[in-house]
């Protein structure tokens, strides 16, 4: 979907981005992690061409976006900030309209598009709909941002920073959100973060760029197999790098048959990280996994969980 | 611990007995003064004809005048009871209007019956103490507004609709600067006019230079350090000083096309008073548009220009529609301010009412003066409240 072919954006002598080169699957979180300014946010800001790479090229759709008009191109793409940017002056509706009103729209399709928007992203449309944003709170606001970015159903999203001001509630409630809305609309997603548990709960593919440099890509468990080296270890935190890998393996990776009578339970869909949460709050060694679609059902002991490579 | 609640009780108000706002006590303090500085000073005096030194006249004793001195006593008592409630204040600052009103109406009545026995070419004139009464009642109403955190509309809306009244009613009739006035009716009127054309004329030229300029500036940074620079150079130099400078340059621009003439340029005339008075509107006018046209934060311009708005679209859709309110605020300096330097054109034969502000000067006849300064705080005030007016509708709008 996304293409990077070696770009580089120097400011000065200073290079933000450095011969970068990665693909975005299509249908697919894929998470840039740095830290600040490690020139994550400015590569993702080369795919709507607020940015113009100094060299390199970058393909949406195998199309060079050079050759785009920017104005058209960020319209077809979903836009979401840390700030929001909701327009202060505009009901939530509006905001919501505005790439289906730069379009050209019938009145009456934005409306209901609005409507299904706003279920989507988990307001109630008769209560939210003709809100100005200050009478939103955070997490509220980021939600219609979300709708606003997804509004004339882009294939492509770009999510920079998107929950970093929220509190962790909001912003759990926020990412468990996002990954059922991308469930639902298969989109692709392009989200860049700084924050590592945020990276691991989202992404299907992870990217870790240090100092304008690709230094790692792939799978989240790929990335942290065996013994991580260099930036991504001190990136990720030398002392918690075991922690983060159980975050990305699935507690039925571990499980055993046996006897669950009794036993805490845990979500189909857990990792084991939250397992050994779990185990901790349970005082218990051994959990029960329920049984699903192609899996039967197991235990999973402690023993297993500490010695999992 | 049962004194606790009581002194929480006493700090509120509305609860039976609040404790009185504290301008009451200014308010009072100069309501008294108010009544005590046409005691002193005296409020008529009497000149044997406009171009005489006036002498303090005594007050004549007839019913007409006693009924007005009394209200005027009344309305100052009122004052500064009613300020004693903080719920009372835009009542006390109606009744500081009243009791200037009703000063006047007792000099203009006493005008009319002091002049009766005296020459024709006599002349009755408020003294020192009805302006400094006015003074004070104006602080007073002040002080009220600023109890209720406002301003002292109440006070300054009934003042003009009072003297207004008094003049239709020909209370004023007698008084010096009404028969200045009557004398040079269309004289007023035209240099009103001609003051109104030159200020807004300036005023406009101002906006045709400013905005285009701070629109270009706000994407040239070195372009707006140089139009700050020259604006801010302009408010230094002093305006006559000014209006002498541009004298030279037009001069020879007249005398190299000498076709221009016919259009009003020349060194001295409207045109080079227009030029300058423009020149100074710059500051205001660019400053506030810049700090409009800034009010939207970059996270929001970033946003809007990530979902595919245009530059252009971003300016009408945000920069322009949150910024309103300040470019507005510097609209209304800007033309109040023109109205004010438009007073100086005289000085290079622009005409505008400063011709009698100078003419008034040099003749050392205060009512000529002040026939020209009364239209020019009108207009200024009017300028004021119509912009303000406007300021408040947007503001009120979505």
């Amino acid at each position: 979907m996304i293409r990077f072919e070696g770009v580089s954006r120097r400011y000065g002598e200073q290079a933000a981005v450095d011969r970068v080169t990665l693909e975005v699957p299509r249908g697919s979180i894929c998470v840039l992690l740095g830290e600040s300014g490690s020139g994550k946010s400015t590569l993702m800001r080369m795919v709507n061409r607020l940015v113009e790479p100094s060299a390199g090229r970058v393909l949406v759709d195998g199309r060079d976006v050079a050759g785009a008009d920017p104005e058209e191109l960020r319209r077809g793409i979903g836009y979401v900030i840390q700030s929001v940017g909701l327009f202060p002056h505009w009901r939530v509706a509006d905001n919501i309209a505005t790439v289906p009103r730069l379009l050209g729209w019938e009145p009456a399709r934005i409306a209901a598009r609005v409507e299904t928007l706003l279920e989507l992203v988990g307001l109630e449309a008769t209560l939210f709909r003709d809100r100005f944003p200050h009478e939103l709170s955070g997490g509220q606001a980021q939600r219609v941002g979300l709708a606003r970015a997804l509004a004339a159903d882009p294939p492509l999203l770009l999510m920079d920073e998107p929950f970093s001001a929220l509190d962790p509630g909001t912003r759990r409630g926020l990412q468990v959100a996002l990954r059922e809305i991308h469930a639902e609309t298969g989109k692709t997603i392009l989200f860049v973060t700084h924050d590592v548990e945020e990276a691991l709960a989202l992404a299907d593919r992870l990217a870790v760029l240090d100092q304008g440099q690709l230094v790692a890509q792939g799978r989240p468990a790929a990335l942290l197999e065996g013994a991580a080296q260099g930036p991504v270890r001190r990136i990720f935190g030398e002392e918690s790098l075991a922690f983060h890998r159980l975050a990305t393996l699935p507690a039925r990776s571990l499980a055993r048959v046996g006897d669950a009578d009794g036993l805490p339970m845990l979500p189909a869909d857990a990792t084991l990280k939250q397992a050994l949460m779990l185990m901790l709050s349970e005082n218990s060694a051994r959990l029960a996994l329920p049984a699903e679609a192609g899996f039967g059902g197991g235990t999973l002991h402690w023993t297993d969980l500490v010695t999992a490579r | 611990m049962p004194s606790q609640p009581a002194a929480l009780a006493a700090r509120l108000p509305l609860t039976g007995t609040a404790p009185p706002p504290r301008e009451a006590m200014a308010v009072a303090t100069l309501s008294v003064l108010a009544v005590l500085a046409p005691l002193v000073l005296g409020v008529l005096s009497l000149a044997p004809n406009r171009l005489l030194s006036p002498r303090a006249a005594a007050m004549p004793q007839t019913a007409g005048v006693i009924i007005c001195l009394g209200l005027f006593l009344g309305f100052c008592l009122g004052t500064a009871l009613l300020a004693r409630r903080a719920a009372w204040l835009g009542w006390a600052e109606l009744a500081a209007a009243l009791a200037l009103c009703a000063l006047l109406a007792g000099i203009g009545v006493a005008a009319g019956e002091v002049l009766r026995d005296a020459s024709p070419a006599a002349r009755a004139t408020p003294a020192a103490g009805f302006w400094m009464a006015m003074l004070l009642l104006a602080l007073a109403a002040g002080c009220c507004a600023a109890g209720r955190g406002g301003t002292p509309r109440n006070f300054m809306v009934a003042v003009v609709l009072g003297f207004g009244l008094l003049w239709a009613a020909g209370l004023l009739g007698n008084l010096s600067v009404a028969r200045e006035a009557s004398a040079r009716g269309a004289e007023i009127r035209a240099a009103a006019i001609q003051h109104l054309g030159l200020s807004g004329s300036a005023l406009l030229l101002a906006l045709a230079v400013s905005l285009p300029l701070s629109l270009l500036a706000l994407r040239h940074r070195k372009l707006e350090a140089a139009l700050m620079g020259v604006a801010n150079g302009f408010q230094v130099v002093p305006s006559i000083a000014l209006f002498g400078l541009l004298m030279g340059p037009l001069g020879a621009l007249v005398s190299w096309a000498p076709g221009l003439r016919d259009w009003g340029v020349g060194g001295i005339g409207p045109a080079p008073a227009v030029l300058g008075i423009a020149v100074y509107l710059l500051l205001p006018l660019c400053s506030a548009f810049l700090a409009g046209l800034r009010v939207v934060p970059p996270a929001l311009i970033d946003a809007a220009r990530g979902q595919g708005l245009t530059e252009a679209g971003i300016l009408r859709r945000l920069r322009i529609p949150l910024g309103l309110g300040v470019m507005l605020g510097g609209l209304r300096v800007a033309a109040v301010q023109a109205i004010g330097l438009a007073t100086l054109a005289a000085l290079i034969g622009g005409g505008g009412l400063g011709t009698l502000v100078f003419q008034g000067i040099g003749q050392l006849a205060t009512d000529l003066i002040l026939l020209g300064v009364l239209p020019m705080v009108a207009l200024s005030l009017l300028a004021d409240g119509g912009c303000a007016a406007l300021q408040a509708a947007l503001e009120r709008g979505p």
